[in-house]
């Protein structure tokens, strides 16, 4: 039902009125949201397209092929799609375990320094992290010079890459983990403590399956966010066979000439596949965390 | 197991949880800790259990300080209000959790889980997750999960304020009834003096932080020491009543009030004549109707509330005075009736309103 | 374990006990604080350090190595380059630049606008729209207004791109030219426009979410106390709705203020600063582009670095006035367990 308007008083014609003018407002909103994704969609499956309307070789409306989808074929698709796909996992899993091992911490634990690192996550997630890629570039330079470990997650590596985008989301991770951890009850893990178990071991046999869900919110999250990545990818790696599915896409943009708009199309449809699926399925999840308070873009 | 509380305190900041509370429990004895809410009992449990560190004072186990021995070491077992079972564990793997924490062997954690899930009653559910479990059957599933691991010490947390007044009843008895088996040292909060009065061999009264009263039910309930001690233990409550006066007169005590005189055994007034006013108290079971032609003191009753067994009466006395007292349902009395009151004075009790304590038990 | 605390002074154990509990959450700690430490603190120290030298790809080398430290680096096989130790005049530098005055009027433009008209205006109306209307419709549009947020950068700028291109393939063309107006390359004649709208779409849908939770938390009560009194709906949401949303409004405000000064990787996508020189340039675009992004392979990394370093000590500014604003730090509950 209706938040603030619904009373017995209003009922009846008026409020059907105001009710579907809200509506009609609404849609129009969105509009040029649809328009894009309309776009994407036609242009996909379509030989070019003029506005919204598919056209063949002759300028006549129609013109539908599957020809824009060959690019499924190429290796270096598949290359830059793992590439993609690596980033996003190293997100998961990196911000899920050090947020959730932090946020457990600073939850629960009474340690020296708690205030301040709660100060420091909050002064963090709210800092412009962007602002400090120029000296980024120079920790993984230094990275790069490390024996072994460089080659793996140095400048102009995928691991690189993620190290920063872990990082960068961390505080993030850190101050949603502790809100999830907070809730849950103390009796629970004083009962374990009694039990017998160290604190590691509640953390990772007691707390953790409690949060289940929302460890599963913080993945979707991470995993859009590195599976979307641009200005990071773009920044710290030179050449395609590191680069990741945005930064493939937009060299395709701006380095290819003409540039064949279709084509690129279905590349970005191919690349929107799971971010839909999980938009599809998980909307709720979605809206709650990014209200949790998001930072970066914009 | 012996426990003895030394000087016990607790604080965060400025707030005062604990206020040195000392206290000795003997070996396989039954406590129970009662107070209000917020009162310091749960912290003064916790501490104990060693899940709070004490800011000063000493907790010994057996005659051992073991202020820094963190609550694994401790060998206790612990109830809590909300039962604090694992949801993602089964009933078994809840219950044998302390046993797999100590590496034992896997099949006589099997053995000594079943064992005790039997003596609860619960063996056939060991295969069920918590939440498909009653409120009693959760409650048990803690209790054995708390006594799986043999501790030498039980701490209860009001381990039956979440269940409905049946099945308390019922487990009240059980619990009580596995602690004299089982002969397991026993401490127990609560913020209901029914349980307490019940099911403890002593109580600990606390109030804001502070060791009232440590006594056997009895003494608590014939000596009460403080004014709320009085008003706390006993169910209706005792009748508290300001304004009392005792005078001597020759070998007897009179307690005068606006709305009556009562004289009162020698033993009892000889401590409260000449103090000046004093606060009267007596409990509603020792109050009755006056018989025909004794002289009662003369009220109105206020308010009947039907208990069952009992009625209990509200009776409005002259001067805006209101006390309780327990009637026969069968004299169906009715709000308006007058009636004639009189006081079992042998059990009066008397308390000085400045300082709150017993004029009578020191 | 035992023998342990019959022999020792309970102090002692009790400090070793303390120790280590600090110890081990520590041990939960460290992941972070190694990440934080290379990719936070490190940067912003070193940042200040390259923007008070000449660091650029002329002179490039490891930045510590300047001065006396030049030869202990050269000992070591550190590139040193030619760094230099240059003072404060990569900042004199900046404030003196021929495109400085252009560079800040675009910044503020551009973070006044979107402010105003997406972030925090546009985001107000569909929280508003979407809280009137049935619930499970309402959840439905902020969704779908959650679109463009989730769309990765480069797939969402190519649509707009598609939007505002020229004749015959943009679609705002196909739109507008049966009502009669000329088609254009909106892109390059309006880019301000949409430079404004792309980061407005994403941006309004952060503040609607938080406007929208603050609304639906408001007791209905007041609202039905108010119709009856027989205020209209307008009246409605000024007199009551407004006021109790003030918090979520300031820190929506403040918060978004900061994340579009320093948020630049849309207009990077779309406009690139231009077209033309700096038409559409804002301060943290130039920050990257002198450092990071040349046409002619000069990185100016100190030059740059004093563009970023203004921004992040505005960052700093702003990071500190929340926790001391909002008081966040009164919403963490101490643990309740001591564990010994």
């Amino acid at each position: 039902m209706a938040i603030w308007v619904e009373t017995e008083r209003t009922g009846g014609l008026s409020r059907q009125l105001r009710s579907s003018m809200a509506y009609v407002l609404l849609i129009v909103s969105i509009i040029p949201i649809l328009v894009g994704y309309a776009w994407l969609l036609i242009a996909t499956f379509s030989y070019r397209t003029e506005g919204l309307l598919p056209k063949d070789a002759e300028g006549h409306v129609g013109g539908w092929t599957l020809a824009n989808w060959a690019f499924v074929t190429d290796p270096l698709i598949w290359r830059v799609t793992l590439n993609s796909l690596l980033i996003a996992l190293a997100m998961v899993v990196g911000v899920g375990l050090a947020s959730s091992l932090a946020g457990y911490a600073l939850s629960r634990m009474n340690f020296v320094g708690r205030r301040g690192f709660l100060s420091m996550t909050l002064i963090l997630h709210a800092f412009p992290s962007v602002t400090l890629l120029i000296s980024i570039f120079f920790v993984l330079q230094a990275i790069s010079a490390l024996p072994g470990f460089g080659n793996i997650f140095g400048y102009n590596t995928v691991g690189g890459v993620a190290l920063v985008m872990v990082s960068l989301d961390l505080p993030l991770g850190i101050w949603l983990m502790k809100g999830f951890f907070d809730n849950i009850s103390w009796d629970m893990e004083r009962a374990a403590l009694i039990d017998g178990a160290s604190r590691f071991r509640v953390w990772w046999e007691i707390i953790m399956p409690q949060i289940r869900p929302g460890l599963a919110a913080l993945a979707i999250f991470t995993f859009l966010t590195g599976w979307s990545a641009y200005l990071i990818p773009a920044t710290f790696t030179i050449g395609t066979k590191v680069s990741n599915l945005p930064v493939y896409i937009n060299y395709l943009m701006s380095e290819t000439s003409p540039t064949n708009w279709n084509q690129i199309a279905a590349v970005g449809l191919f690349q929107m596949i799971p971010i839909l699926v999980f938009f599809f399925f998980t909307q709720e999840k979605l809206l709650n965390i990014y209200s949790g308070g998001t930072k970066g873009g914009v | 197991m012996r426990v003895e509380l030394r000087n016990l305190c607790k604080r965060w900041g400025n707030v005062v949880g604990v206020d040195n509370i000392s206290l000795e429990i003997k070996d396989s004895e039954f406590v129970a800790l009662l107070g209000p809410s917020g009162c310091g009992k749960t912290t003064t449990l916790l501490m104990i259990a060693g899940i709070y560190k004490p800011t000063s004072g000493e907790i010994l186990f057996d005659g051992r300080i073991v202020n820094h021995i963190p609550p694994k070491d401790r060998n206790i077992g612990m109830v809590f209000q909300s039962y604090a079972l694992y949801p993602h564990m089964t009933v078994f793997e809840n219950m044998a959790y302390p046993l797999k924490l100590q590496k034992v062997p896997k099949d006589e954690q099997r053995r000594r889980v079943q064992h005790v899930a039997d003596m609860m009653g619960i063996g056939h559910l060991l295969d069920r997750k918590p939440g498909q479990l009653s409120g009693g059957q959760q409650q048990r599933v803690a209790l054995g999960r708390a006594l799986v691991k043999d501790p030498e010490l039980l701490l209860f947390d009001e381990p039956l304020s979440n269940l409905d007044a049946r099945l308390r009843l019922t487990m009240r008895g059980e619990i009580k009834r596995r602690q004299m088996e089982l002969g397991i040292t026993s401490i127990y909060v609560t913020h209901d003096q029914v349980e307490a009065m019940t099911m403890a061999d002593r109580i600990a009264v606390i109030k804001d932080g502070k060791l009232q009263a440590y006594d056997t039910p009895d003494e608590l309930y014939e000596r009460p020491r403080t004014l709320f001690i009085a008003g706390f233990i006993g169910n209706p409550p005792m009748n508290l009543i300001n304004g009392v006066e005792v005078v001597r007169d020759g070998e007897e005590y009179l307690a005068r009030h606006q709305a009556f005189c009562l004289r009162v055994p020698a033993e009892r007034g000889k401590h409260v004549a000449a103090k000046g006013e004093v606060i009267l108290g007596i409990r509603p079971e020792d109050i009755s109707l006056a018989d025909d032609g004794q002289d009662g003191m003369r009220g109105e009753v206020y308010v009947v509330e039907p208990l069952g067994r009992d009625d209990l009466v509200n009776v409005e006395l002259p001067g805006n005075t209101f006390i309780h007292f327990l009637a026969d349902p069968a004299l169906r009395l009715k709000p308006g009736t007058p009636v004639a009151l009189c006081f079992n004075t042998e059990k009066v009790q008397f308390f000085d309103p400045r300082t709150e304590r017993s004029l009578l038990w020191h | 374990m035992e023998a342990v605390v019959r022999e020792q002074p309970v102090e002692v154990v009790a400090r070793r006990r303390s120790l280590r509990v600090s110890l081990e959450a520590l041990t939960f700690m460290s992941p972070t604080m190694l990440l934080v430490t290379l990719f936070f603190f490190v940067p912003v120290l070193l940042l200040l350090w390259i923007s008070l030298t000449n660091l650029s790809s002329n002179t490039f080398g490891n930045p510590l190595c300047v001065g006396g430290v030049r030869d202990v680096c050269e000992s070591l096989g550190i590139r040193a380059g030619g760094v230099e130790f240059v003072g404060l005049s990569n900042y004199r530098r900046l404030f003196s630049d021929r495109f400085f005055p252009k560079i800040l009027r675009n910044t503020l433009f551009y973070v006044f606008s979107t402010l105003t008209l997406f972030n925090v205006g546009l985001a107000l109306v569909l929280a508003l729209l979407t809280t009137h209307i049935e619930r499970r419709a309402g959840f439905l549009f902020r969704a779908i207004w959650l679109l463009p947020r989730i769309t990765p950068s480069v797939i969402y700028i190519m649509m707009w791109k598609r939007i505002a291109a020229d004749a015959p393939f943009g679609i705002l063309n196909q739109f507008l030219t049966p009502v009669g107006v000329e088609p254009r390359f909106w892109l390059r004649e309006a880019p301000w426009l949409f430079v404004i709208v792309t980061n407005g779409f994403v941006g309004a849908s952060f503040g609607m979410l938080i406007f929208s939770s603050a609304i639906e938390s408001i007791p209905r009560d007041y609202i039905m106390a108010a119709k009856v009194d027989g205020a209209t709906t307008l009246q409605i949401i000024r007199t009551i709705i407004i006021p109790l949303i003030k918090w979520p409004l300031l820190f929506v405000t403040t918060y978004q203020t900061l994340s579009l000064l320093a948020s630049f990787e849309y207009i990077l996508l779309l406009t690139n600063g231009g077209p033309g020189l700096y038409r559409t340039e804002v301060w943290s675009l130039t920050a990257y582009h002198r450092a990071l992004q040349t046409y002619f392979g000069n990185n100016q990394w100190g030059y740059g670095a004093a563009w970023g370093f203004v921004l992040v000590v505005i960052g700093i500014i702003f990071s500190i006035i929340y926790l001391r604003v909002f008081r966040f730090n009164e919403l963490v509950q101490e643990p309740k367990i001591d564990a010994l």
